[in-house]
């Protein structure tokens, strides 16, 4: 189903934006458990469930405004997720009939392959910035584990955010389309 | 009828991927990490979700402190007597203590000792950390409500913390000393090696620009140099734990271990510093700066005339071992 009016959307985006809020406190406050290195970045996994599951041409608008929300959190900023997001969107666009999240290990496997590309689209941004390699290694240590963990929530995020949006009847979760 | 609706919103959607990916591809160029300002709703949603923040990380502490309260309340009864006999002692041991710090008051007043950093402290607890790991920053429960301004050096009774990067009325973010994008102007304490600290990987940070030459060793003092308008001189930022000197290579890799535990912060100082004071320390450093190498050259070269007036004194082995054959 199209979305192709504000209206349709404002609503499930709110609540999302909200949600996003939470998650981000939750991950901010990582290292109180003793954990310094890593944290759990939901806003990539909300942005994924957003390209997977959502047919609207409001999508990077989406996308900009999660990762506005994050840049309250981290000094990164909104701008590096946002080109990251929008780019992971069209190559999204492009696979959807392939994209057929029927299953738990299905949704983990596709979430882990694009959460990949995601990290690619950044380390080149990171490396075009800075010309350093050895932070670009550095990161993809921290990114194996992160991602990995953030793998397996995603089944269970987003079945959360499938009631938040209420897309099962648009049939990319393997549903009936 | 719905091929033209179609048509629409592909061009709709064709038009925002272009808007945001140019929107965006402008931010990351524009992007650099030196200091941010907030707009008014970005301070508003900071100044809302930082009291949650806060009141979670009070709530850890509030934890922590009741266990282990507790386990100690259990040893504390038992130790209790022991301590009472110890008391009689240290009353002793205090008096003499007051009259050695008695005498360094006047040995300071004597050497007309002066303390560097004549800035006003702002006391801050931290109430999180950023929620990306590729970033080091830190969420204090300080803002420009407390007096502190934006860039203002955040340390500790460790060494050097950061500074604040952007802020509210009520709370700040600082930008530590072991992300990547915040650059310190250094110098090796003992050799007085310039060059720059940024941070590095694992909880390390990293010191550029230094010459293959200078002699830096393993624990040497890294300090504060004073220059670049935002950390005071002389404050410590690490100590050296690993050096590598490459055959091809000018400089040398210098690694640092902050001398700030960031793994147990939870209080930090804030030095507000007014631009006038910032810019004294910055021309004193300038100043001390030239003043030292011209002291470390002097240094040098009375080393070395002292040196080769030993070896006059001194007749080469080689000539003994000549003689006695």
């Amino acid at each position: 189903m199209m979305r192709s009016r504000v209206n349709d959307i404002l609503p499930s985006l709110l609540i999302t934006l909200v949600l996003l809020l939470v998650l981000e406190v939750a991950s901010s406050l990582i290292p109180i458990l003793g954990i310094f290195e890593y944290r759990l970045p939901f806003n990539i996994l909300i942005v994924l469930y957003l390209s997977f599951r959502l047919e609207t041409p409001f999508l990077p608008v989406l996308v900009l405004f999660i990762q506005y929300i994050h840049s309250f959190f981290s000094i990164e900023g909104w701008a590096m997720g946002t080109l990251a997001g929008t780019l992971v969107c069209i190559l999204c666009n492009y696979l959807r009939e392939l994209i057929h999240l029927n299953s738990i290990p299905v949704t983990i496997l596709t979430t882990q392959l694009f959460q990949l590309i995601w990290f690619g689209i950044v380390s080149l941004m990171i490396y075009m910035k800075t010309g350093e390699t050895h932070y670009v290694i550095i990161k993809f240590g921290r990114f194996l584990p992160e991602s990995i963990l953030m793998s397996l929530i995603s089944p269970f995020l987003f079945s959360f955010l499938e009631k938040i949006w209420r897309s099962r009847d648009e049939g990319i979760l393997g549903g009936s389309n | 009828m719905r091929i033209s609706e179609g048509q629409n919103s592909g061009r709709q959607k064709i038009v925002y991927y272009l808007v945001v990916l140019l929107l965006s591809t402008y931010g990351v160029s524009r992007r650099s990490i030196h200091m941010d300002s907030l707009t008014p709703f970005e301070q508003l949603v900071i100044n809302i979700v930082s009291p949650i923040q806060k009141i979670v990380s009070q709530a850890r502490t509030d934890v922590r402190d009741f266990i282990v309260h507790y386990t100690m309340n259990v040893e504390a009864s038992k130790k209790n007597l022991d301590l009472k006999k110890d008391i009689g002692q240290l009353h002793e041991e205090i008096f003499s203590m007051q009259e050695i710090a008695l005498e360094n008051r006047r040995l300071k007043s004597l050497m007309d000792f002066q303390d560097e950093t004549a800035a006003k402290k702002v006391l801050a607890q931290i109430v999180a950390w950023d929620s990306s790991s590729d970033y080091k920053m830190i969420r204090i429960n300080k803002g420009s409500n407390s007096g502190i301004q934006l860039q203002s050096p955040v340390v500790t009774a460790d060494g050097l913390v950061g500074y604040i990067f952007r802020m509210t009325d009520h709370y700040a973010d600082v930008l530590t000393v072991m992300d990547q994008s915040n650059r310190v102007d250094g110098v090796v304490s003992r050799t007085r090696s310039h060059g720059i600290v940024e941070g590095y990987a694992r909880g390390k940070m990293q010191m550029k620009y230094i010459n293959r030459r200078e002699p830096v060793i393993l624990n040497d003092i890294v300090i504060t140099s004073g220059l670049g308008h935002i950390y005071p001189r002389g404050i410590k930022v690490g100590t050296v734990s690993r050096l590598e000197r490459e055959t091809f290579s000018t400089t040398q890799l210098v690694e640092l271990s902050s001398t700030v535990d960031f793994t147990k912060l939870e209080e930090v100082v804030i030095l507000v510093l007014s631009y006038d004071q910032m810019k004294k320390q910055e021309w004193d450093a300038l100043d001390q700066t030239e003043e030292e190498k011209l002291r470390i050259v002097e240094k040098e070269k009375k080393m070395k005339s002292r040196e080769k007036a030993k070896e006059k004194e001194a007749p080469p082995a080689a000539t003994k071992k000549e003689k006695k054959i």
